[in-house]
C-alpha cells in the first residue's frame, strides 16, 4: 500500500503542469481510446432499437460506476443510495420538465442540484457524525428504500407501481435511436474527464491520502470532512445528471428503474469487478457485465443467484479487481530476468 | 385500538426475535448478515416441503430450525473464514458484501426453484378473548413461541456456560480467550443459534400471514431496523425496539397508510443512527 504514495499520478502530475499537447495526450489516452472504442458501437448495431437501448443502459451504468467510483472509490463513503440519488434526478427532472413547463436543459440542470444537494447533505451527517462504514451503509439504505417507498406511494407525482411516461425530451435528439448513445457517451468522457482532472488536482491527492489512512492525512493537515462532502456532492451531482439524462432518453422511469436490487448491487459488482480506485475500471466492469446480462436474458431467474455468486467471488479472490490482475500478469510476463520490476501502479489508469 | 396495540406487540416479539440474531452475529464478530432474512425463508420453505412430504407440523419445524442452523454453520465455516482474517473496517466491509452476495443467491435460487411458494401453517381453533379482543389462535402460538423462545435466550445467556461464554466473547474478546474461551467455536455456535431465530421467526409469522419466497430481502431489512434501533449488540435492545417498532408499525399502518409506514421505521433507524448511535440499549457511547 505504502509504496503507492509516492509514485501515485506523479506522471500525470508533472504532464499536467507542462500543458504541452504530447504530455495532454499521453494523459488522456486511456479516455480518447475508451471513447472512440464505444463510439464505434452504433455502426455495428445501429440499426436494432432494442440493441441500441442495450447499449444506452450500459453506458448509463458506466457513469453511475464512475460516480460511485468517486464516493466509495476516493473518500471511502459506502453510499448504498446509488440508484435512490440517480432516481431522484431523473423523477425531478422529469416532474420539473413535464408538470412545471420548465425548459429541457433547465429542468435537468436543476434535477443534477437537486441529488447533489442531496448527496452533500447525506456526507454531511455522515462525516459529522464520523460514522463508520456499516453506519454509513445503513444510513443510505435508509435513504434508498425511503425513495422507494416513496415513488410507490406518492402515485399522483411518480404514477406509482406503473410508472411514469417523460413526454419532455421525445421531440429532441433525445427520442431517436442513435443519439442518445452519443450523449450518454459524452457524458461519460466529461465524468472521467473530470476524475482524471480530480486525481491530479489537490483534491485527488487528498482523497489518496485520507483513503489509504484517515488519521495520518488528518495529521498531515487534509481536511478529511470537506474532502468527503466535495466526494459526495461531485458524485451525487454525476448520478443525477446521468438519471435525468435516462430519464429523458428513454422516455419512461419506474419504481424498479432505480430499485437497490437493480442498481446498486450491479454498480458495486461493476466496479469491483472492474477496480475499485481506477480510471477505466468502471467502464471496464459495465461493458463486461451488460455483455454478460444479454447472455444470461434465457436464465433471468437465476441472473439474480449468480450475481450473488460473482460477487461472493470477485470480493473473495479479486479484491483489487480484474484490472489489476492482468496488468499484474502482463507485467510478470514482460519481465526478463535481472531487470528491475517495472512500476506498475504508477499511473493508475 | 386495544386490538391494533395487542396485533403490534404480537409483532413486536416477532421483530424482537428476528433482530436479535443479527445483532448477536454483529456483537461477536463484527459481521452484519444481510442474508439472515433470506436464511429466514429459506427454514420457512424447508418446513413446506416436509409438511407436503407428509411430515407432521412439528417434525417439519424442527427440520426447518436444525436446516437453517446448519447452514449458519456452513457459512460461518466457509465463507466468513476469509472475514474472521480481517480487522475492523475492512472486516465489516467484507462482510457486508459477501452476506450481501449470499442473499443474492439464496433469494435467486429460492425465486428460481419456487416461483409462487408461499407457506402458511393454519391452526384451527377458536379465536380466544384477551382484554375484550378476541385474538386468533395462530397470532397467540405465534406470540407465545416468540415470548418462549426469547426466555429460553435469556436463561441461555444468564445462566449456561456457554452463554456466560458468548457474552464475554461479546465483552472482550482477548480477555476471554485468556480465560479459556475460543472465541471461533462461540462464534460458529452464535452463527448457528441466529440462524434457526430467523427460520423460527419465519415460521411463526407463516402462522398469521403467509411467507413468499421473495420475502427475505424484507425481513432483512427488518432485522437491520430493529438491531439498529436497539443498539448493534444489544440483546435486550432488539427485544425493546422490535416491541416499539410493532406497535408503531401496526398502529400507524392501520390508521395512516403502509407506505408512510415503512418510511417511519426506516426514519427511526436513520435518526438512530444520527443522534444515538449505540440505539436505545447499546454499550458504545
Amino acid at each position: 500500500m505504502t509504496d503507492r504514495l509516492p509514485q501515485a499520478g506523479s506522471a500525470a502530475m508533472r504532464a499536467a503542469r507542462r500543458r504541452d499537447p504530447m504530455s495532454l495526450l499521453q494523459n488522456y489516452w486511456p479516455i480518447i481510446l475508451t471513447a472512440l472504442a464505444l463510439a464505434l458501437v452504433p455502426l455495428r448495431y445501429g440499426d436494432s432499437r432494442a440493441t441500441m437501448g442495450i447499449a444506452v443502459a450500459g453506458v448509463l451504468f458506466a457513469t453511475y460506476a464512475v460516480a460511485f467510483n468517486i464516493i466509495f472509490g476516493s473518500t471511502g463513503q459506502l453510499f448504498l443510495c446509488v440508484g435512490a440519488l440517480a432516481g431522484v434526478g431523473a423523477f425531478s427532472s422529469a416532474i420539473l420538465a413535464d408538470r412545471a413547463g420548465l425548459p429541457l436543459l433547465l429542468s435537468m440542470v436543476l434535477a443534477t442540484l437537486l441529488s447533489s444537494a442531496l448527496g452533500a447533505v447525506f456526507s454531511w451527517l455522515v462525516v459529522r457524525r464520523s460514522l463508520d462504514t456499516i453506519f454509513t451503509g445503513i444510513l443510505t439504505l435508509t435513504l434508498s428504500l425511503s425513495f422507494a417507498n416513496l415513488i410507490l406511494g406518492q402515485r399522483n407525482w411518480t404514477g406509482g407501481e406503473t410508472g411514469l411516461v417523460v413526454d419532455a425530451g421525445s421531440e429532441t435528439v433525445l427520442g431517436s435511436q442513435i443519439p442518445p448513445y452519443y450523449v450518454m457517451l459524452g457524458l461519460l468522457v466529461i465524468f472521467l474527464v473530470i476524475y482524471r482532472l480530480l486525481q491530479q488536482s489537490h483534491l485527488g491527492w487528498a482523497f489518496r491520502a485520507l483513503r489509504d489512512d484517515e488519521v495520518a492525512a488528518e495529521l498531515a493537515g487534509v481536511n478529511v470532512a470537506r474532502y468527503r462532502i466535495y466526494a459526495g456532492a461531485i458524485g451525487s451531482a454525476m448520478l443525477g445528471m446521468a438519471g435525468a439524462v435516462w430519464a429523458h432518453s428513454e422516455g419512461f422511469i419506474g419504481p424498479s428503474t432505480f430499485a437497490f436490487g437493480s442498481v446498486d448491487v450491479r454498480v458495486i459488482v461493476m466496479l469491483a469487478f472492474g477496480g475499485i480506485g481506477t480510471l477505466l475500471g468502471p467502464v471496464l466492469g459495465a461493458v463486461v457485465f451488460t455483455v454478460v446480462d444479454e447472455f444470461l436474458v434465457s436464465f433471468s431467474q437465476l441472473r439474480e443467484a449468480l450475481y450473488g455468486g460473482v460477487i461472493i467471488v470477485l470480493f473473495l479472490g479479486f479484491k483489487q479487481g480484474v484490472m489489476f490482475e492482468v496488468r499484474r500478469i502482463a507485467i510478470k510476463l514482460r519481465r526478463r530476468p535481472g531487470q528491475a520490476a517495472p512500476r506498475a501502479q504508477g499511473s493508475r489508469t | 385500538m386495544t386490538a391494533v396495540f395487542l396485533d403490534g406487540i404480537v409483532l413486536g416479539l416477532q421483530f424482537g426475535l428476528l433482530g436479535v440474531g443479527l445483532t448477536l452475529v454483529y456483537g461477536l464478530g463484527g459481521i452484519l448478515n444481510l442474508a439472515h432474512g433470506s436464511m429466514a425463508v429459506v427454514g420457512a420453505i424447508v418446513v413446506a416441503n416436509s409438511m407436503a412430504a407428509g411430515a407432521s407440523v412439528l417434525l417439519a419445524v424442527a427440520a426447518g430450525l436444525l436446516a437453517v442452523g446448519a447452514l449458519g454453520l456452513l457459512l460461518d465455516g466457509t465463507l466468513m473464514r476469509a472475514v474472521y482474517r480481517l480487522h475492523g473496517e475492512s472486516r465489516v466491509l467484507l462482510s457486508l458484501l459477501l452476506t450481501l452476495g449470499v442473499a443474492f443467491v439464496i433469494d435467486g435460487l429460492l425465486v428460481w426453484r419456487y416461483p409462487i411458494g408461499g407457506l402458511g401453517i393454519h391452526i384451527g381453533g377458536d379465536p380466544i378473548e384477551i382484554l375484550g379482543v378476541r385474538m386468533r389462535t395462530g397470532s397467540l402460538l405465534a406470540s407465545a413461541i416468540s415470548i418462549g423462545a426469547g426466555a429460553i435466550l435469556v436463561a441461555f445467556f444468564r445462566l449456561s456456560t456457554a452463554g456466560r461464554a458468548v457474552r464475554s466473547v461479546i465483552q472482550d474478546e482477548i480477555g476471554a480467550r485468556l480465560c479459556g474461551i475460543n472465541p471461533a467455536a462461540v462464534r460458529s455456535l452464535i452463527f448457528g443459534l441466529s440462524g434457526m431465530l430467523a427460520a423460527l421467526v419465519a415460521i411463526t409469522r407463516s402462522m398469521t400471514a403467509p411467507i413468499t419466497t421473495t420475502a427475505g430481502i424484507d425481513f432483512t431489512i427488518l432485522a437491520l431496523i430493529v438491531t439498529v434501533v436497539g443498539g448493534l449488540g444489544s440483546v435486550a435492545g432488539a427485544f425493546l425496539a422490535g416491541i416499539i417498532l410493532g406497535i408503531v408499525n401496526t398502529v400507524s399502518s392501520f390508521y395512516i397508510g403502509t407506505y408512510i409506514t415503512t418510511i417511519m421505521l426506516l426514519a427511526a433507524a436513520g435518526l438512530t443512527i444520527l443522534l444515538r448511535p449505540s440505539g436505545l440499549l447499546g454499550r458504545r457511547a
